[in-house]
Protein backbone atom coordinates (compact mmCIF):
# COMPACT_ATOMS: atom_id res chain seq x y z
CA UNK A 1 0.00 0.00 0.00
CA UNK A 2 1.30 3.39 -1.12
CA UNK A 3 2.07 5.59 1.77
CA UNK A 4 0.01 8.71 0.40
CA UNK A 5 -3.27 6.68 0.80
CA UNK A 6 -3.96 7.69 4.55
CA UNK A 7 -2.93 11.60 3.69
CA UNK A 8 -6.39 11.61 1.91
CA UNK A 9 -7.87 9.94 5.15
CA UNK A 10 -6.03 13.11 7.12
CA UNK A 11 -7.57 14.98 4.49
CA UNK A 12 -10.95 14.05 4.45
CA UNK A 13 -10.65 14.31 8.65
CA UNK A 14 -10.14 17.63 8.05
CA UNK A 15 -13.55 18.00 6.17
CA UNK A 16 -15.22 15.87 9.30
CA UNK A 17 -13.48 18.43 11.43
CA UNK A 18 -14.89 21.30 9.73
CA UNK A 19 -18.54 20.15 9.35
CA UNK A 20 -18.59 19.15 12.92
CA UNK A 21 -17.23 21.99 14.99
CA UNK A 22 -17.41 25.06 12.15
CA UNK A 23 -21.01 27.22 13.12
CA UNK A 24 -21.20 29.01 9.85
CA UNK A 25 -23.06 27.70 7.36
CA UNK A 26 -20.87 28.36 4.81
CA UNK A 27 -17.88 26.77 5.98
CA UNK A 28 -19.73 23.63 6.54
CA UNK A 29 -20.51 23.51 2.54
CA UNK A 30 -16.53 24.03 2.19
CA UNK A 31 -15.69 21.20 4.67
CA UNK A 32 -18.26 19.34 2.22
CA UNK A 33 -16.44 20.10 -0.26
CA UNK A 34 -13.20 19.47 1.37
CA UNK A 35 -14.39 15.91 2.23
CA UNK A 36 -15.54 15.25 -1.30
CA UNK A 37 -12.44 16.00 -3.08
CA UNK A 38 -10.42 13.99 -0.63
CA UNK A 39 -12.40 10.29 -1.87
CA UNK A 40 -11.89 11.89 -5.33
CA UNK A 41 -8.01 12.57 -4.71
CA UNK A 42 -8.43 8.22 -3.16
CA UNK A 43 -9.97 7.53 -6.31
CA UNK A 44 -7.17 8.91 -8.97
CA UNK A 45 -4.65 7.79 -6.47
CA UNK A 46 -5.72 4.38 -7.25
CA UNK A 47 -5.41 4.77 -10.82
CA UNK A 48 -1.64 5.94 -10.61
CA UNK A 49 1.43 3.88 -11.48
CA UNK A 50 4.59 5.44 -10.52
CA UNK A 51 6.08 7.44 -13.51
CA UNK A 52 2.44 6.88 -15.66
CA UNK A 53 1.85 8.95 -18.31
CA UNK A 54 -1.47 10.39 -19.14
CA UNK A 55 -3.91 8.64 -20.53
CA UNK A 56 -4.39 10.08 -23.75
CA UNK A 57 -3.50 8.63 -27.02
CA UNK A 58 -1.68 10.90 -29.64
CA UNK A 59 -1.20 10.34 -33.33
CA UNK A 60 2.83 9.87 -33.59
CA UNK A 61 3.77 8.07 -30.17
CA UNK A 62 2.70 4.85 -28.26
CA UNK A 63 2.44 5.35 -24.66
CA UNK A 64 2.31 1.90 -22.83
CA UNK A 65 2.64 3.15 -19.16
CA UNK A 66 -0.70 4.99 -18.70
CA UNK A 67 -2.17 5.56 -15.44
CA UNK A 68 -5.61 4.04 -15.13
CA UNK A 69 -8.33 5.91 -17.03
CA UNK A 70 -11.01 4.44 -15.37
CA UNK A 71 -11.00 5.67 -11.78
CA UNK A 72 -10.13 9.22 -13.44
CA UNK A 73 -14.02 8.70 -15.64
CA UNK A 74 -15.19 8.07 -12.28
CA UNK A 75 -13.74 10.65 -10.54
CA UNK A 76 -15.07 13.46 -13.60
CA UNK A 77 -18.82 12.29 -12.84
CA UNK A 78 -18.11 12.37 -9.14
CA UNK A 79 -16.89 16.13 -9.65
CA UNK A 80 -19.99 17.19 -11.69
CA UNK A 81 -22.77 15.83 -9.32
CA UNK A 82 -20.40 17.16 -6.59
CA UNK A 83 -20.94 20.53 -8.20
CA UNK A 84 -24.89 20.37 -8.04
CA UNK A 85 -24.59 19.34 -4.34
CA UNK A 86 -22.86 22.32 -3.62
CA UNK A 87 -24.96 24.77 -5.49
CA UNK A 88 -28.03 22.95 -3.69
CA UNK A 89 -26.31 23.72 -0.07
CA UNK A 90 -25.61 27.11 -1.37
CA UNK A 91 -28.46 27.54 -2.45
CA UNK A 92 -30.15 26.27 0.76
CA UNK A 93 -27.75 28.30 2.89
CA UNK A 94 -28.75 31.30 1.07
CA UNK A 95 -32.13 31.04 1.84
CA UNK A 96 -31.55 30.35 5.54
CA UNK A 97 -29.61 33.52 5.18
CA UNK A 98 -32.63 35.38 3.91
CA UNK A 99 -34.91 34.10 7.00
CA UNK A 100 -32.90 34.66 9.55
CA UNK A 101 -30.59 37.01 8.55
CA UNK A 102 -27.62 35.22 9.76
CA UNK A 103 -25.38 31.91 8.44
CA UNK A 104 -24.25 30.81 12.30
CA UNK A 105 -26.21 28.02 12.89
CA UNK A 106 -26.59 28.04 16.55
CA UNK A 107 -28.68 31.20 16.09
CA UNK A 108 -30.99 29.56 13.91
CA UNK A 109 -33.02 28.51 16.62
CA UNK A 110 -36.22 28.30 15.10
CA UNK A 111 -35.80 24.83 13.40
CA UNK A 112 -35.51 22.82 16.71
CA UNK A 113 -38.66 21.29 17.18
CA UNK B 1 -24.05 42.33 -30.41
CA UNK B 2 -23.43 45.68 -29.18
CA UNK B 3 -20.04 46.56 -27.36
CA UNK B 4 -20.24 46.73 -23.50
CA UNK B 5 -20.63 50.05 -22.61
CA UNK B 6 -17.69 51.94 -20.86
CA UNK B 7 -19.75 53.81 -18.02
CA UNK B 8 -21.67 51.25 -16.64
CA UNK B 9 -22.72 51.79 -13.36
CA UNK B 10 -22.37 48.89 -10.29
CA UNK B 11 -19.34 46.32 -10.96
CA UNK B 12 -15.30 46.49 -10.40
CA UNK B 13 -12.52 48.70 -10.48
CA UNK B 14 -12.04 49.95 -14.16
CA UNK B 15 -8.76 47.80 -14.23
CA UNK B 16 -11.16 44.55 -13.91
CA UNK B 17 -13.57 45.66 -16.30
CA UNK B 18 -11.24 46.46 -19.27
CA UNK B 19 -9.52 42.97 -18.41
CA UNK B 20 -12.34 41.35 -18.25
CA UNK B 21 -13.61 43.62 -22.08
CA UNK B 22 -10.46 42.49 -23.16
CA UNK B 23 -10.84 38.62 -22.34
CA UNK B 24 -14.04 37.32 -22.55
CA UNK B 25 -14.46 36.68 -26.20
CA UNK B 26 -11.17 34.56 -25.72
CA UNK B 27 -12.54 32.36 -23.14
CA UNK B 28 -15.20 32.01 -25.27
CA UNK B 29 -13.07 31.02 -27.96
CA UNK B 30 -11.08 28.58 -26.03
CA UNK B 31 -14.42 26.90 -25.01
CA UNK B 32 -15.27 26.25 -28.38
CA UNK B 33 -11.64 25.08 -29.42
CA UNK B 34 -11.86 22.41 -25.95
CA UNK B 35 -15.43 21.32 -27.47
CA UNK B 36 -14.11 21.02 -30.82
CA UNK B 37 -10.96 18.71 -29.91
CA UNK B 38 -13.13 16.80 -27.41
CA UNK B 39 -13.71 13.42 -29.22
CA UNK B 40 -9.83 12.63 -30.20
CA UNK B 41 -7.57 14.44 -27.39
CA UNK B 42 -8.60 15.98 -23.65
CA UNK B 43 -11.66 18.26 -23.44
CA UNK B 44 -15.35 17.59 -24.12
CA UNK B 45 -18.21 18.70 -23.92
CA UNK B 46 -18.65 19.28 -20.34
CA UNK B 47 -15.42 21.19 -20.23
CA UNK B 48 -16.31 23.04 -23.23
CA UNK B 49 -19.41 24.34 -21.57
CA UNK B 50 -18.15 24.91 -17.99
CA UNK B 51 -15.60 27.60 -20.03
CA UNK B 52 -18.95 28.78 -21.46
CA UNK B 53 -20.66 29.51 -18.69
CA UNK B 54 -16.88 31.03 -17.38
CA UNK B 55 -17.06 33.74 -19.83
CA UNK B 56 -20.37 35.05 -18.82
CA UNK B 57 -20.13 35.08 -15.30
CA UNK B 58 -16.56 36.47 -15.72
CA UNK B 59 -18.59 39.13 -17.23
CA UNK B 60 -21.41 39.13 -14.79
CA UNK B 61 -18.28 39.57 -11.67
CA UNK B 62 -16.68 42.84 -13.42
CA UNK B 63 -19.81 44.21 -14.71
CA UNK B 64 -22.61 43.30 -12.16
CA UNK B 65 -25.84 41.45 -13.26
CA UNK B 66 -27.48 44.01 -15.48
CA UNK B 67 -24.75 43.50 -18.05
CA UNK B 68 -24.42 39.79 -17.84
CA UNK B 69 -27.55 39.39 -18.71
CA UNK B 70 -28.24 41.50 -21.57
CA UNK B 71 -25.64 39.38 -23.50
CA UNK B 72 -26.70 36.38 -22.08
CA UNK B 73 -30.42 36.08 -20.29
CA UNK B 74 -31.65 33.46 -17.82
CA UNK B 75 -34.08 32.81 -20.57
CA UNK B 76 -31.37 32.28 -23.28
CA UNK B 77 -29.27 30.21 -20.81
CA UNK B 78 -32.97 28.06 -20.24
CA UNK B 79 -33.47 27.65 -23.26
CA UNK B 80 -29.81 26.41 -24.24
CA UNK B 81 -30.33 23.95 -21.39
CA UNK B 82 -33.49 22.58 -23.06
CA UNK B 83 -32.13 22.04 -26.48
CA UNK B 84 -29.11 20.67 -25.43
CA UNK B 85 -30.90 17.86 -23.41
CA UNK B 86 -33.51 17.54 -26.51
CA UNK B 87 -30.59 17.29 -29.22
CA UNK B 88 -28.67 14.68 -26.79
CA UNK B 89 -31.76 12.28 -26.76
CA UNK B 90 -32.74 13.12 -30.14
CA UNK B 91 -29.00 11.83 -31.36
CA UNK B 92 -29.47 8.87 -29.10
CA UNK B 93 -32.94 8.20 -30.70
CA UNK B 94 -31.90 8.37 -34.23
CA UNK B 95 -30.23 5.24 -33.65
CA UNK B 96 -32.78 3.94 -34.16
CA UNK B 97 -33.62 4.26 -37.38
CA UNK B 98 -30.67 1.96 -37.95
CA UNK B 99 -30.39 -1.05 -35.68
CA UNK B 100 -30.64 0.58 -32.21
CA UNK B 101 -30.56 3.32 -29.15
CA UNK B 102 -26.67 5.55 -29.79
CA UNK B 103 -26.00 3.72 -33.24
CA UNK B 104 -23.22 5.21 -34.61
CA UNK B 105 -24.88 6.03 -38.06
CA UNK B 106 -22.55 8.54 -39.22
CA UNK B 107 -19.08 7.41 -41.25
CA UNK B 108 -16.26 7.21 -38.33
CA UNK B 109 -13.29 9.06 -40.70
CA UNK B 110 -9.90 8.95 -39.62
CA UNK B 111 -8.03 8.35 -36.29
CA UNK B 112 -7.16 11.43 -34.60
CA UNK B 113 -9.08 13.90 -37.08
CA UNK B 114 -11.05 16.81 -36.19
CA UNK B 115 -14.15 15.48 -38.18
CA UNK B 116 -14.10 11.98 -37.00
CA UNK B 117 -16.07 9.65 -34.73
CA UNK B 118 -19.28 9.74 -36.23
CA UNK B 119 -22.00 10.88 -33.96
CA UNK B 120 -19.91 11.70 -30.48
CA UNK B 121 -19.09 15.32 -31.46
CA UNK B 122 -22.74 16.03 -32.20
CA UNK B 123 -23.07 14.46 -28.75
CA UNK B 124 -20.74 16.45 -27.35
CA UNK B 125 -22.14 19.64 -29.14
CA UNK B 126 -25.17 19.02 -27.23
CA UNK B 127 -23.36 18.43 -23.88
CA UNK B 128 -22.12 21.75 -24.40
CA UNK B 129 -25.18 23.63 -24.59
CA UNK B 130 -26.71 22.10 -21.70
CA UNK B 131 -23.52 22.17 -19.65
CA UNK B 132 -22.98 25.97 -20.63
CA UNK B 133 -27.08 27.00 -20.20
CA UNK B 134 -27.17 24.87 -16.90
CA UNK B 135 -24.32 25.96 -15.19
CA UNK B 136 -24.73 29.95 -16.26
CA UNK B 137 -28.55 29.24 -14.69
CA UNK B 138 -27.40 28.11 -11.31
CA UNK B 139 -24.87 31.29 -10.84
CA UNK B 140 -27.22 33.50 -12.02
CA UNK B 141 -30.01 32.27 -9.83
CA UNK B 142 -27.81 31.94 -6.62
CA UNK B 143 -26.25 35.54 -7.31
CA UNK B 144 -29.99 37.04 -7.89
CA UNK B 145 -31.85 35.33 -4.99
CA UNK B 146 -28.15 36.56 -3.10
CA UNK B 147 -29.18 40.32 -4.27
CA UNK B 148 -32.55 39.84 -3.08
CA UNK B 149 -31.68 39.34 0.10
CA UNK B 150 -29.43 42.02 0.44
CA UNK B 151 -32.19 44.16 -0.87
CA UNK B 152 -34.69 43.53 1.59
CA UNK B 153 -33.19 42.73 5.25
Amino acid sequence: MSPVYPLCLVLFAVGVYCLAVKRNLIKIVIGIGIMEYAVNLFFVLIGYRLRGRSPIESPDQVVTDMVDPLPQALVLTAIVIGLATTALLVAAAIRLYEKYGTFDITKIRKLRG
Amino acid sequence: MKPIERKDEGGMTLIVKTVTRLTVGLILLFGLYILVHGHHGPGGGFSGGVILALSFIHLMLAFGRKTAAEKFSDRTAGTLLGLGALLFVAIALFGYAGRGFFLNFLPKGDRFAVLSGGIIPLCEAAIYLAVGGGLYTVFSALVSSAQDAEEEP
